[in-house]
């Protein structure tokens, strides 16, 4: 200790001197090389942030407007698991929100169903390319009242065998609405608006362009927008042969032979008598009358010999 | 005429791939690094109002003092993204033993048999392993949270200054 202290003179420049040679590490330490990782996962935070789908689909109603409306949407051709369901008064607009990523953007197969919640509409849908988020605008889709329907089949009456091409018509008034014709097996479908749900002259009339007087009937669809129909044509088999027919309109049809005897109907063109009996001028015979009740009825009486021609039901078609 | 409708037809182009693609917000801790992506330098954070297309990605950190941070992400179709990166410091702590004859080993990798060193840690914790005569004679986990002294003695757990 005492030579350290003798000697401490020569020892502080040596130290000196190492410090200066060897840096701060002859007291501090040697730096190891590189620095040691330990792999530890970083503190990551990933916040995504997703934006909304804004779908309006504007809507006009035709002639009415139902109640309430059920709107589904479907989302990338899945017609099974609506991604919305919402029953709601009958808007002007339909307005849903969806979330970013459920619509397919690349096809039209998102789709948004309309169901009106009463029997005179029918569902309706609208197809549509979908957006990855923002205001989508379809559109305006009309609501319409389902169309009134009648379908049946035209057979003759007189054996039931079909008749085919026999012409059908639905009026108004005297308006005809829509036209078409039996098909080969005798169906026949017309349809019409359903703005005329509530018509009180609304009729069928088939058979325009056959021998016989057409078929017509008042149609109501106030119970059902769809109604079936077998229409028969020409004379029943209760009517007797020889068989003949008016060969124009207002033929009259009387109580007796005699000349200034009552007339009983005029008969229109193509009414079928059945003959019973022949004087010089006049022929005796039944005619089909149906009432209200569907009932079918025979009359007697009188008609004009030259009125009449013989029915011949090889060529029914005019 | 030409010059502007090309003009008008560059913008639209423009404006729709940007429509395509999603918002990116990048912030770090600290701030003010270089971030990249996809090896492109989007800049120092944080990051505002940048562009990134769905699919995955690749971003890189590096700072001084600061463990380089690598982070593959897939980015989801979303309207925005945002990220927050809290990089890991490297601290600089002092081992010291007075035992003798002792090889000090951390994470299976770096060694040293000096009894005075002084190392640069990443934040978190480190397998410590002590050989003598080539037999591994104490092994303990290092925790680094700040900078630090640790002094060794054989077998017995490391205490800090």
């Amino acid at each position: 200790m005492n030579y350290i202290l003798n000697n401490i003179y020569k020892i502080i420049p040596i130290i000196t001197l190492l410090m200066i040679f060897s840096g701060c590490s002859f007291i501090r330490g040697p730096v190891y090389p590189e620095i040691i990782y330990n792999n530890r996962q970083p503190l990551i935070s990933v916040t995504y942030e997703y934006g909304e789908i804004e779908l309006i689909l504007p809507l006009k109603y035709d002639a009415a407007i139902p109640d309430n409306i059920l709107f589904k949407v479907y989302a990338q051709g899945d017609t099974v698991h609506p991604i919305l369901s919402i029953l709601q008064e009958s808007p002007k607009d339909f307005l849903a929100y969806l979330p970013q990523g459920v619509l397919d953007i690349q096809n039209k197969t998102n789709i948004v169903k309309i169901i009106p919640q009463d029997s005179n509409f029918d569902p309706v849908q609208v197809r549509f390319k979908g957006i990855r988020f923002g205001r989508l605008t379809l559109p305006r889709k009309t609501i319409k009242m389902g169309q009134l329907v009648v379908k049946g089949k035209t057979f003759l009456n007189k054996n039931d065998s079909i008749i085919a091409g026999a012409s059908i018509t639905l009026q108004n008034f005297d308006n005809i609405i829509n036209t078409t014709s039996s098909n080969r097996s005798g169906y026949f479908q017309i349809a019409i608006p359903g703005e005329y749900k509530y018509a009180e002259h609304l009729r069928i009339v088939a058979g325009e362009n056959l021998i016989f007087k057409p078929f017509a009937k008042k149609l109501d669809f106030k119970e059902s927008r769809k109604k079936n129909l077998n229409i028969g044509l020409g004379p029943s088999n209760d009517l007797k042969e020889p068989l003949y027919m008016t060969n124009k309109d207002n033929v009259h049809f009387r109580k007796s032979p005699e000349i200034g005897s009552e007339t009983l109907f005029l008969l229109k063109e193509g009414e079928v008598i059945s003959v019973d009996r022949v004087t010089p001028g006049e022929y005796f015979g039944f005619i089909e009358v149906l009432l209200e009740d569907k009932k079918l009825i025979q009359l007697e009486g009188w008609v004009n010999r030259s009125d009449l021609r013989l029915l011949n039901f090889n060529n029914i078609y005019k | 005429m030409k010059l502007f409708k090309n003009l008008i037809f560059i913008s639209l182009a423009v404006f729709l791939s940007l429509k395509a693609q999603i918002k990116l917000d990048v912030n770090t801790i600290p701030n003010r690094v270089n971030v990249f992506l996809d090896g492109v330098n989007l800049g120092r954070s944080p990051i505002v109002n940048e562009r990134i297309k769905p699919g995955l990605h690749k971003f890189e950190i590096k700072k001084s003092g600061f463990a380089p941070l690598s982070y593959e992400l897939l980015v989801n179709p979303a309207q925005a993204v945002k990220l927050d990166f809290f990089l890991n410091p490297i601290y600089e702590v002092k081992f010291k033993t007075e035992e003798k004859g002792l090889i000090f080993e951390v994470n299976g990798e770096h060694r040293w048999d000096v009894p005075l060193v002084r190392l640069e840690l990443e934040a978190g914790e480190h397998f410590l392993r002590v050989f003598k005569i080539g037999e591994i004679i104490d092994e303990q986990m290092i925790t680094v949270d700040e900078p630090k002294r640790f002094n060794y003695f054989l077998q017995k757990p490391l205490t800090s200054d």
